[in-house]
């Protein structure tokens, strides 16, 4: 089969019931999708299926032919292809904001963050909590994960980063 | 990982097509649409079927569309995202837009199709598990084996209807446009289901779902979902309400409907709430009377089994609260039901 | 221990550079891009790939296991069974009751039976189904209470205690007396549900068998030490033929700190093949595999003065461990010994025992064997409050550990910061103008806590040292860090990085970890008891501060300047008498190395002697510990029994706060794990001894939809024996968060929850059964505080 991925297209010889994310991992080495839970329960398989978020492990490989299938890798390829250095922005703000603990399920959770933000780029905090409601994540408590996207959108509109808890600021009894 | 048993994908393009390739391949072929409970359901041995068409690549059968008699039709490939993202289905349909928005997680939505929702097989705690683990159970009466789990002694199986969009396409009159080797049919969607939780459709051999028909509902027609579920998305649900509540020009009910899923292998339509609500004025005292009524006779009329996991006993005592919340919530034009 | 393991408070050279502020994490970027890689992401040419057969009976005799079958199918490589792996193993030396693969009995459904090795996943599992193992089913043990009346069958045949895994009664002072003379007592029954770690990694390994007769094994393992001790015991080789590597792990949360079947399995599948082997556990398996939170049935009694003084505590538990040891025996004695602060009562007493039950086993699930106890300690802390018409923070107050106090059991407590903790909280939460002033409904409920940062005591005897780093320099002015620690997310990696760069003056990324891989690293003990931190970070001053002295003396020399002028600073080297002097830190190793040849060092940590003088006094006597306080604020849908937490206010001393944003990041996701436990997880088996529903459906994590609102106050009380003053901060902050939610729904609607999890129906339930006090005057009631 033919697979276009992150821009690449590639010939994939792979029987028909391997799912995407196999073909992904096993076939193509990209194995920043990660496997967390074999059926569809907790989203670390997300890649972009033409801009849209899909578990990779309840998609068949070869219903991806002939779709733009973008995997974490990438990315921060097609930023440096556009001229950035290191990671993309929302990358960077899931590092800066240490959104990766463990880091598995984080290349599910930057895809469907970078989905919502290509839709709405100034997204409330229900809203992320929501777009993000199928990616678990077992180490942050979404803290920081809500952190690192509150990042991202801060700075595309130049505005300072929201404050969090911990940090010195105003006295504690602002802080609820 | 754990794997799909080996099958053959056939991937035709037409309606025509699909419906030639499901023929040829035989009565043991399945049809995939999103594959997000078909999958895991093989991955689980649940069926293994030789051959799967996919519909993903039929054209025909996606979109949301009005028809020449003002009907909303749905194509049964329309991912279920889109259908809660549809201005037309939130204005037509809103208890189907507000259904729809709750099914799963989002990629489950945006890969899960209506279709595929409407036609989601029953869900059990016996059912729902892997080869291995039904194996040491020496398996159930829905799948390879001969005794119920849920019910001592039960010969008919309980498994859940558990889809969030049959219940609001009931109330909302829908029917299903079915395309076979014998040509197509129309009916309404209820008359697709059975009541054994091991055979729940009455789909016949070689049938497919293609579309799905609202009819044009009334000026005043307001529609509310409610998903009693335990975490605020992902879960399928532990009850499901649709409600109808159609009102005049006078501002008072004309006609009601109440459906609920996740209690057995169908969901059940509570009888008698046309009489009980006609006439009554959303926010009166009299409507608030007419909707404690019929959350008292929701909670007599249906009865939640212990099939699907989860504390059975909460859900029952939750069917008249959130038949009252969403019976409320469409008289007002709001919903859906939901905690978070 | 030595001296050399107290290196102070001080900034190195000054003034920190590094240390307090919110850096980047080693491998963040690594993480984000998808490049880092895990345990599944290596594959190695010709690689075979193995599954395990497993049992369908809770308890059983295995009768046979025939084979010949499976290995006759195409592609089926290897088969083994419990005969080829026979030798037992365990993590504490005193209960090695597992073995890789059944031999003669199973316990429990999942328990492993035989393994294949073959060309692909699909062959494996087609191998597996012809596999025929023949039982004989005995009578499975599904109640704790059952356990420990009746053990014929036993679970453990040779065990001379019938079902029972361990029991520890330990009394300090006279506890009746304390009891009798206290002015309230409460006394009241607690239950603590089992929950499992659910990293979203699940288990993987991977070995290769080279033809010089050495093995190498990836593992998802937190504990890459024991695990190495572990291999050379069942397979029967010496440990220096056997090498251990921890990829970048996914989440372990104590879930990977035993060795596995499968890590046994791939290694002698390995050999048997002469190919590479890989076994990844589906998600049902990582259930099976388990080592989760015990369920404890506990039942406390505690005593207090008319002023709220406590006088006493007496415990009696029942611990369900599942089919197997793993850390039983220390969980049994945790339950009882990490409860005495940071309340000071002069009288303790528990009784904690822990029974075998047919069930996947129970082990060390972050705040191994304490989270069970403080909840039901803290939530009798309120009803004493309740009972004495004090403020639950007052009553905390009141009880404090003095400064520089020995806890009733002889703990050293040095550092301690509850006081501040429990003033932020407070604050921050608007405890004094809120709490029952809310509003039918709505509530605020407090809950403190004491843990450990690492203990004493290794798991198996031994006087080495618990933490080793070793240091090389080179001439680019990097250096590389070989250090033994697990960095299984919690960042352990990243703080030796800092460390390294804020001793040596350099910039983060001058400096490279090199880590859990037992052929380059020294050894550490590993991830667990909350001891990385502490340990490591100890190790890699001693290292630093050895090659400190050399580098000043050679640029001294150099300079021809008096070495106190010399400084270090963020890759340069500057005079601080003359501002236009400075040279690079590449420049400063090669003037060192010229005059001291090849740099390198080695650095160590162990702790001093500690604990009580008594048997298993030394079990959770710590160096250092952390403290934290929570207030929890609740909704309460009286018509849904649902609890909304709406959020959690953590602050944690976790003494120096090294990196803010880790600690940060460890406080959150301990507050959101118990809260998850409290409301929504459970991990427990039906009727049949078959897991309720070992899937990421069925055991439900919360969602980003379900987790309140965190936040994290840090609170910093250095210690005077932490690295800069650092203390834990992973397993801490997880202990209030269960009382304090217990604590949130009495303030909120009257009602006292002591059997865990919360769920709807329950509080429903409890709802109907409080005494019939109208809306409005639970209200009033509830403003007594």
């Amino acid at each position: 089969m033919l697979l276009r991925v992150n821009g690449d297209l590639q010939e994939v010889d792979a029987p028909d019931h391997w799912t995407l994310l196999e073909v992904l991992r096993y076939r193509l080495g990209l194995t920043g999708t990660k496997q967390g839970c074999d059926k569809g329960d907790c989203g670390a398989c997300t890649v972009l299926l033409d801009g849209r978020p899909v578990l990779s492990c309840l998609t068949l490989a070869r219903e991806a032919e002939g779709h733009e299938v973008l995997t974490i890798e990438g990315l921060a390829a097609a930023h440096v292809a556009a001229g950035g250095q290191g990671a993309d922005a929302l990358q960077a703000a899931f590092d800066r904001s240490g959104a990766l603990q463990c880091g598995f399920c984080q290349s599910g959770m930057i895809l469907s963050a970078c989905v919502l933000l290509a839709h709405h780029p100034s997204p409330s905090e229900a809203e992320v909590r929501r777009a993000l409601s199928g990616n678990l994540c077992r180490c942050t408590g979404y803290t920081q994960v809500l952190q690192a996207v509150a990042l991202a959108v801060s700075e595309a509109c130049g505005q300072p980063a929201p404050r969090r808890a911990w940090e010195p600021g105003p006295t504690a009894g602002e802080e609820r | 990982m754990l794997r799909l048993p080996r099958f053959a994908l056939r991937q035709p393009t037409t309606v025509a097509e699909a419906v030639r390739a499901l023929a040829e391949a035989g009565p043991a072929a399945r049809v995939i649409a999103g594959g997000t409970d078909l999958l895991p359901n093989m991955k689980h041995e649940l069926l293994s079927p030789p051959v799967l068409v996919s519909l993903a690549r039929v054209a025909e059968l996606r979109g949301i569309a009005m028809a020449d008699d003002g009907a909303l039709v749905i194509g049964a490939m329309t991912p279920l995202a889109r259908v809660a993202s549809s201005t037309l289905v939130a204005a037509r349909a809103p208890a189907l837009s507000q259904a729809a928005g709750l099914v799963a997680g989002p990629q489950l939505r945006e890969r899960g199709t209506l279709g595929g929702n409407l036609l989601l097989d029953t869900r059990c705690q016996y059912y729902n598990q892997s080869h291995f683990w039904r194996s040491a159970l020496g398996f159930c009466l829905k799948k390879d084996g001969s005794a119920c789990h849920v019910v001592a002694g039960g010969s008919r199986c309980v498994a859940a209807a558990s889809a969030d969009t049959l219940p609001a396409l009931m109330t909302l009159g829908a029917e299903a446009v079915v395309e076979g080797p014998a040509g197509g049919r129309r009916l309404l969607v209820e008359e697709l289901l059975g009541n054994d939780g091991a055979r729940p459709f009455r789909l016949g051999a070689g049938e497919i779902l293609a579309l799905v028909r609202v009819p044009v509902p009334p000026p005043g027609h307001r529609g509310a979902y409610g998903k009693l579920r335990e975490r605020g998305a992902i879960d399928f649900p532990l009850l499901g309400v649709a409600a109808r509540v159609d009102l005049g020009t006078e501002g008072t009910v004309l006609h009601a409907d109440l459906v609920l899923t996740a209690l057995a292998a169908r969901p059940r339509r509570v009888t008698g709430l046309d009489g009980l609500l006609a006439g009554t004025r959303p926010g009166s005292p009299s409507f608030e009377a007419a909707v404690e009524r019929a959350a008292g006779a929701a909670a007599r009329q249906c009865r939640a089994l212990p099939s699907i996991p989860g504390d059975h006993e909460w859900r029952n005592e939750m069917i008249p609260v959130y038949v009252r919340r969403t019976l409320r919530a469409a008289a007002e034009g709001a919903g859906p039901v939901h905690h978070v | 221990m030595a001296a050399r393991d107290r290196h102070g408070l001080e900034a190195p050279w000054g003034q920190f550079r590094h240390v307090g502020r919110p850096l980047r994490k080693i491998d963040g970027l690594a993480k984000a891009t998808g490049a880092a890689v895990y345990a599944d992401d290596l594959s190695l040419p010709g690689m075979l790939h193995a599954k395990t057969l497993r049992s369908p009976h809770p308890h059983a005799r295995v009768l046979s296991v025939e084979t010949a079958e499976a290995r006759r199918l195409p592609g089926v490589l290897a088969v083994i069974t419990g005969q080829d792996l026979p030798v037992r193993y365990g993590i504490l030396p005193w209960t090695q009751d597992e073995t890789a693969l059944a031999v003669g009995k199973v316990r429990f459904v999942g328990d492993p039976v035989a393994a294949v090795a073959a060309v692909d996943e699909d062959t494996a599992n087609a191998a597996l189904k012809l596999l025929r193992a023949e039982y004989e089913p005995l009578h499975a043990y599904l109640d704790p209470f059952e356990s420990l009346a009746r053990h014929d069958p036993a679970i453990h045949e040779d065990r001379r205690e019938g079902n029972v895994s361990k029991r520890v009664e330990l009394a300090f002072g006279d506890v009746e007396g304390a009891l009798a003379a206290a002015h309230a007592v409460v006394e009241d029954d607690y239950f603590f549900h089992g929950t499992t770690h659910a990293a979203i990694e699940p288990h993987c390994a991977l070995a290769r068998y080279g033809a010089d007769g050495l093995l190498t094994l990836w593992s998802s393992t937190q504990i890459t030490h024991y695990l190495h001790r572990a291999l050379a015991r069942v397979l029967g080789l010496p440990a220096h033929r056997i090498r251990v590597v921890q990829p970048c792990l996914g989440g372990a949360f104590g879930g990977k700190s035993d060795p596995f079947s499968l890590e046994f399995c791939v290694a002698k599948l390995a050999m048997l093949t002469g190919r590479p082997v890989k076994m990844l556990y589906t998600r049902e398996e990582v259930f099976y595999a388990h080592r989760g939170r015990h369920p404890m049935h506990l039942r406390y009694r505690s005593g207090a003065t008319r002023d709220g003084r406590l006088t006493g505590v007496d415990a009696r538990i029942l611990i369900d461990g599942g089919a197997y040891s793993s850390y039983g025996l220390v969980t049994t004695y945790y339950s009882g010994q990490l409860l005495t602060g940071p309340y000071d009562f002069p009288a303790y007493r528990f009784d904690s025992t822990r029974v075998f039950t047919n069930k996947p086993p129970c082990g060390p699930k972050r705040g191994h064997g304490s989270v069970q106890p403080r909840f039901a300690f803290e939530v009798q802390l309120d009803q004493l409050a309740e009972k004495l018409a004090l403020d639950p923070i007052e009553l905390r107050r009141r009880n404090l550990l003095p400064p520089g106090a020995q806890t009733v059991n002889g703990q050293r407590v040095t550092s301690n910061g509850f006081a501040e903790c429990l003033a932020r909280v407070e604050e921050a939460s608007g405890w004094r103008e809120r709490r029952g002033r809310l509003g039918f409904g709505r509530g605020l409920g407090v809950a403190g806590s004491m843990y450990i940062s690492g203990t004493n005591y290794p798991i198996y005897p031994n006087k080495l040292p618990q933490s080793g780093i070793q240091l090389k320099l080179d001439r680019s002015g990097l250096v590389t860090v070989f250090s033994g620690g697990n960095d299984i997310g919690q960042g352990t990696n990243s703080i030796v990085q800092e460390l390294v760069a804020e001793e040596l003056g350099l910039q983060l990324d001058q400096v490279r970890v090199v880590a859990a891989d037992t052929d380059l690293c020294p050894v550490d003990l590993g991830a667990y008891s909350s001891r990385g931190t502490f340990m490591i970070g100890n190790a890699v001053l001693d290292a630093c501060r050895k090659l400190r002295g050399p580098l000043v003396q050679a640029v001294a020399e150099h300079w021809q300047v008096d070495p106190g002028r010399v400084r270090f600073v963020e890759g340069s080297v500057i005079d601080l008498a003359d501002p236009a002097r400075s040279l690079s830190s590449a420049e400063a190793f090669q003037l060192a190395e010229e005059r001291f040849d090849t740099l390198g060092a080695t650095g160590s940590y162990n702790t001093p002697a500690l604990g009580g003088d008594y048997r298993g006094g030394t079990i959770g006597a710590s160096p250092a510990y952390s403290f934290t306080a929570h207030v929890v604020e609740v909704s309460v849908d009286v018509e849904t029994g649902r609890i909304n937490c709406e959020r959690a206010w953590i602050a944690h001393d976790c003494g120096r706060a090294l990196n803010p944003l880790l600690v940060a990041g460890q406080m959150e996701g301990s507050a959101y794990m118990g809260l998850a436990e409290a409301l929504l997880e459970e991990h427990d088996v039906n009727r049949f001894g078959l897991h309720r529903g070992p899937s990421l459906l069925d055991y439900r994590l919360p969602t980003s939809v379900d987790t309140p609102e965190l936040l994290a106050l840090i609170v910093e009380s250095l210690d005077p024996e932490g690295p800069y003053g650092a203390k834990e901060a992973g397993e801490g902050p997880l202990h209030p968060s269960i009382p304090a939610l217990s604590n949130a729904v009495f303030d909120a609607v009257g009602i006292r929850l002591r059997h865990l999890p919360f769920t709807p129906g329950k509080v429903l339930k409890a709802l109907r059964a409080r005494p019939a006090l109208n809306e409005a005057g639970l209200a009033a009631g509830a403003g007594r505080g």
